[in-house]
């Protein structure tokens, strides 16, 4: 994210907290004393960072009783999860190839309304053989979830 | 044991015994004694004698002069078939214009089957696509050795013998998942199409529901015709002739 920035934000927190109490560690020779007027901002930075960090603690706690319970027999709750997004993965990139495909045929009927029929069994045959991808997704799907 | 359908019970009831000692003959176990014909035969049988009786009206009724409506409906599908067939398959697409009709006629009954209650597609059972796609495997393959004689493992080993020994199993594999494509893409959609109903017919019982039976209507042609197309590729790649 920031890592140069971390440190040297972390640092001008300690110095403000430091001043106000009027015990400073940090010597005022420092070159970062210099920029103690934006302190805030900095400080705001240092909040920014510190969410990201929580937020990564967060997905990092939440993600291990998935690993933990992998190994046990006992119903999996992740399954249902699993199964709608490989299904939504599958039908929204299956929605953006077969849209690609009649916009392109459409442009082709456009420009060329006499080649019509060697159009129409392309896009039919181009759209089957697209579909079948997701349907692939979708028996899996039937056939592993229980 | 799956609910049965009312054909399927009535068949069961009669036909029972004779089928259980077929299957023995056959080293397979029924999995029901009682009820060794499920309703994806039943409605196979069903598909089969509707297609066999119309057929019989067409032919019973044939006139050059006066042709009638279901003439016309015969005539209608025979061309399209000759069109689609023509186009991909060019010069001598006329032997194969019946197997394909045929195989494009009994996929769109089964498919749109499904549509009328109390009946249901029999496409939506994975062994049924799976027969159609073995059939169709086993009728290119045919049609390749009878245009192509002994030289249609050509097809298989790529243009350079360097190469054979990369392209033969690729060529293999690609075949067989001819099969599996095929049996995939009309049995995930016909069940699918069912599951969408039910799921919509669960959450809003009224109306909602009919607008997805109206998208399976769709893809029911649309998968018949697919299958159909897909067969008459495959026909075309087994007979073209090496230049």
């Amino acid at each position: 994210m920031q890592d140069p920035a971390e440190g040297r934000s972390l640092s001008v927190v300690r110095t403000t907290v430091d001043q106000r109490e009027g015990a400073s560690l940090v010597s005022l020779n420092h070159p970062l004393t210099a920029r103690l007027m934006g302190a805030w901002s900095e400080m705001q930075n240092t909040l920014r960072t510190m969410k990201y960090v929580f937020m990564t603690l967060a997905a990092i706690l939440i993600a291990t009783p998935a690993f933990a319970q992998a190994g046990a027999p006992a119903e999996n709750q992740w399954v249902p999860l699993a199964a709608g997004l490989g299904m939504a993965l599958a039908a929204g990139l299956c929605g953006i190839g077969q849209g690609k495909a009649t916009a392109s045929s459409a442009e082709a009927l456009a420009r060329n309304p006499g080649a019509r029929p060697g159009i129409f069994l392309f896009l039919i045959l181009g759209l089957a053989f697209i579909e079948s991808l997701a349907l692939f997704t979708f028996l899996i799907i039937i056939i592993k979830v229980k | 044991m799956e609910p049965q359908l009312l054909l399927t019970r009535l068949l069961n009831h009669y036909f029972a015994t004779p089928v259980d000692s077929l299957l023995r003959a056959l080293h397979v176990t029924p999995a029901y004694a009682k009820a060794p014909i499920t309703n994806a035969v039943s409605m196979e049988l069903l598909v089969f004698a509707a297609l066999l009786v119309y057929f019989m009206i067409v032919r019973l009724t044939l006139s050059v002069e006066t042709p009638n409506g279901v003439q016309h409906l015969a005539e209608i599908t025979n061309n399209f078939v000759k069109d689609q067939s023509e186009q991909i398959i060019g010069h001598g697409y006329e032997q194969f214009t019946g197997y394909l009709a045929a195989l494009g006629l009994f996929i769109l009954v089964s498919n749109l089957l499904g549509l009328i209650p109390g009946l249901e597609s029999p496409t939506a059972n994975v062994t049924v696509p799976l027969g159609f796609a073995l059939v169709t495997f086993v009728y290119y393959h045919y049609h390749g050795f009878k245009s192509n004689g002994l030289q249609y493992y050509k097809q298989f080993v790529g243009p350079v013998w360097w190469m054979s020994w990369l392209l033969l199993p690729v060529e293999l594999i690609s075949h067989c998942a001819r099969i599996l494509s095929l049996t995939v893409r009309l049995y995930a959609n016909m069940f699918a199409g069912d599951l969408l109903t039910l799921v919509f017919f669960s959450l809003v019982p009224v109306g909602i529901p009919l607008i997805f039976l109206g998208l399976h209507l769709g893809v029911a042609v649309i998968q018949a015709y697919v299958f159909m197309l897909l067969a008459a590729i495959y026909l075309s790649l087994a007979v073209a002739h090496e230049h």
